[in-house]
């Protein structure tokens, strides 16, 4: 009798859980509700997204988008993403960057909506088109961009009489120049990861490529080599400050003068301003150092893309709604003044938002400098499928490189070996 | 109400009449053990289902999918698919020297840090025992708040203590001629270690001294009448008697050591390097997260698990056997 009950009881529990579980699974997202409207999940994280959405839903009365923030990507937010697409419950719409959008594709995660979507190729920069695409396939519409340029303390520079860097071999003389006035100074702190693509990016030292159906991946070839010697040329002489970069050291040394450049994308306008509030009207803006200043390049870090998750039952307005999110000009607007996105659809690039003077870069208008690099960027750089993995097993290496107990060339070597062995560890095909 | 009716009941019944028929007993039994047997069950139940559901099932599942292995092809723009391999995840984890490289780095680390650990805990607990302390509430309170400091936040402000631009230690020591270099690769896991110390003695403290609070006086009278120094109750009367607590509070550390991950986290960032993302187990297993293999996550999971489960029920036999000698 008391098995019975044991039983029953057990009975009841898997019920339970069994319920607990189809609650879980079903997913309603995308499929048209019973009025006939469009019900669309938006998952990001990006300042002002919350009123973009609420925008559209007042302009478009046959959609209803429901806009949820979530962690940023690499702080967690990614994962959840992830596991959602996973347990089948995941929005029909997700803020994804573009260097995790392969890797994204490689779990399964991505719908292709090119039927939808190929047509409005033309309305993108082609750098950031290829950054939402993979062959023939289309995952979503791109945001935003991270044309690189140099942001230059130029009370430190003016002090020296040093103009901005427009080569780097000026730009070692100026590092020099700089250690020498002051051994508390560098011209600059350790860059990082998706930072440091954007060095080799200028170079279109490519990390990875797609060969017919292998990847190819090479980040230790001449070109890498070539941007990694440099650096390391730098970090031997000790003109490197060790404040890694988001670090409050970082902040303190931006504002007191003791980091005097960050070459990084627009976006970094954002983070200069709001954490080194003390070097307010001491900051400028200049053109990216060049390798040969006959041919400027200039590279890219960062950037995401409205993406369409797997699963999701209606990626027409989904795509729509992508759509609308990149191109509509009053929305955009209000992006580049709460976020410093800077538009990856061309015929936003003359947005007034983008021709302000900013008092924090001591009245200049710093716009311009990026709206002259972002048609200088390589459109040939590829994300690997695995870009977590590599980011973190090349910030292992870089790390100790940086801080001069090993070499950045190997730091690379080391990421492309681990990288290509978790590669056919899961039977990804690669290319020699 | 309910209280007031079996009084007027007993007023009134006449004292002349029999005693009226008692429940009809005989028929009960049927029914009576099944309610009694189920009651239980009932009480238990929303812990039952939460135990299953949040707690069994994870397990089942994460050791389950460590016996798959994640098999891709061509590009991989694809969903993986996942290949019954029972032995391919954990023949390649003790392959992979970065991840028998954490196991060895915790148990180095366990092996130290829990000893000096717990001898902080229990002199602390045992000096606040003393009879001649003053200040006991003050000396409990303030050894225990660095507990209530949560992980993440206790790292970030020692990671501020440690950072080559802003450490005050260092800057103290400048002048003497003389840095710590807390971030040397050799160095690292001990600077990991003064952390969780900190964190973690005065709530081992808590319950070593809680334990000392339970001996009865008259032993320790006893004790004293017997002309025993204060060190040597300490030795004799109080260690022993808390053996337990001391027992427990290893076994929470050394399972604490195995899971480290908070501080070395929040310190990689800062660490030029010195701590690389698969530093700890758990850290190797989030990397396996990161690169999309999940079954290569889960047996290294398993395998930890395992591990520490190995350790403590060791730990425990070993103790308790030393106790009845």
């Amino acid at each position: 009798m008391n098995l019975t009950n044991a039983r029953r009881a057990g009975a009841c529990g898997v019920l339970v859980l069994a319920l607990a579980a189809a609650g879980c699974s079903q997913s309603t997202e995308g499929k048209p509700a019973a009025s006939g409207k469009a019900s669309i999940t938006f998952w990001g994280w990006a300042p002002g997204y919350a009123d973009a959405v609420k925008a559209f839903n007042a302009s478009h009365p046959d959609s209803q988008v429901t806009y949820q923030a979530v962690q940023p990507g690499a702080k967690g937010g990614y994962q959840k993403m992830l596991n959602a697409v996973k347990a089948g419950n995941a929005p029909c719409l997700a803020q994804v960057g573009y260097e995790t959008l392969p890797s994204f594709a490689a779990q399964g995660a991505l719908e292709n909506v090119a039927e939808h979507a190929a047509a409005s190729k033309g309305d993108f920069q082609e750098a950031a088109w290829k950054s939402v695409t993979l062959g023939d396939q289309v995952f979503g519409a791109p945001v935003d961009t991270g044309p690189m340029a140099l942001f230059y303390n130029k009370k430190v520079f003016d002090s020296l009489k040093l103009q901005p860097p427009a080569t780097w071999a000026e730009y070692r003389t100026a590092a020099e120049r700089i250690h020498a006035s002051d051994p508390d100074r560098y011209i600059s702190s350790p860059y990082l990861n998706y930072d440091y693509a954007g060095l080799a990016w200028q170079t279109d030292a490519e990390w990875f490529g797609v060969q017919g159906d292998s990847w190819k991946v090479s980040m230790a070839s001449a070109e890498n080599r070539k941007v990694a010697d440099y650096w390391q040329g730098l970090v031997d002489d000790k003109l490197i400050s060790g404040a890694p970069m988001y670090d409050q050291a970082w902040y303190t040394g931006l504002g007191n003068g003791d980091i005097a450049t960050v070459v990084g994308a627009v976006w970094q306008a954002g983070v200069i301003k709001g954490g080194a509030k003390d070097g307010a009207g001491q900051w400028a803006v200049a053109p990216m150092p060049q390798w040969d200043a006959s041919a400027p390049r200039v590279g890219n870090a960062g950037g995401s893309a409205t993406a369409v998750l797997k699963g999701c039952g209606d990626a027409k307005a989904a795509w729509e709604f992508a759509h609308w999110l990149s191109t509509d000009r009053a929305t955009y607007g209000a992006l580049v003044d709460k976020a410093a996105l800077y538009p990856a659809a061309k015929k936003l690039l003359d947005l007034p938002q983008l021709r302000k003077p900013d008092p924090y870069f001591g009245g200049q208008n710093i716009y311009p400098v990026f709206a002259d690099a972002a048609p200088k960027v390589g459109s040939e750089w590829t994300w690997g499928p695995l870009m977590t993995k590599t980011a973190a097993d090349l910030d292992d290496g870089l790390g100790k490189a940086w801080a001069g107990k090993s070499t950045i060339a190997g730091a690379l070597r080391t990421a492309q070996d681990q990288t290509l062995a978790e590669m056919r560890k899961q039977g990804l095909r690669t290319a020699e | 109400m309910s209280h007031a009716s079996p009084r007027a009941h007993l007023r009134a019944r006449p004292p002349a009449e029999p005693p009226p028929a008692r429940p009809p007993r005989p028929t009960a039994p049927a029914k009576a053990p099944r309610r009694r047997a189920r009651t239980p069950l009932l009480f238990c139940a929303p812990f039952l289902l939460l135990f299953a559901g949040m707690y069994l099932a994870p397990i089942v599942y994460a050791a389950v999918s460590s016996l798959y292995a994640v098999r891709r092809s061509g590009l991989g723009l694809t969903a993986p698919t996942r290949v019954f391999d029972p032995l391919a995840n954990y023949a390649r984890a003790f392959q992979d020297s970065a991840f028998t490289g954490s196991l060895g780095r915790v148990a180095l680390f366990g092996l130290v840090q829990v000893p000096v650990m717990l001898g902080l805990a229990l002199g602390l607990a045992l000096l606040i025992d003393a009879k001649s302390a003053r200040g006991k509430g003050f000396f409990r309170l303030s050894s225990f708040v660095p507990y209530a400091v949560p992980g993440v936040s206790a790292a970030l402000i020692w990671s501020f203590m440690y950072s080559t631009q802003s450490s005050p230690v260092n800057r103290l020591l400048g002048p003497l001629g003389f840095t710590v270099p807390f971030f040397d690769e050799d160095l690292v896991l001990w600077s990991v270690a003064n952390i969780v110390t900190w964190s973690w003695a005065g709530y081992n403290m808590i319950i070593i001294y809680a334990a000392l609070q339970s001996i009865p006086a008259e032993v320790l009278e006893a004790a004293r009448m017997d002309g025993a120094s204060a060190l040597r109750i300490a030795w004799s009367v109080k260690i022993p008697a808390v053996r337990g607590a001391l027992v427990l509070t290893a076994v929470f550390s050394v399972i604490g050591s195995a899971q480290l991950f908070n501080e070395p986290a929040v310190l990689q960032p800062v660490s030029a390097g010195a701590i690389p993302s698969t530093y700890t187990p758990i850290m190797s297993a989030q990397s396996a997260v990161a690169a999309g293999n999940y079954p290569y996550a889960a047996a290294q999971s398993v395998v930890l698990a395992l591990l520490v489960g190995a350790v403590s029920f060791t730990f425990f036999k070993l103790t308790s056997r030393g106790g009845s000698a």
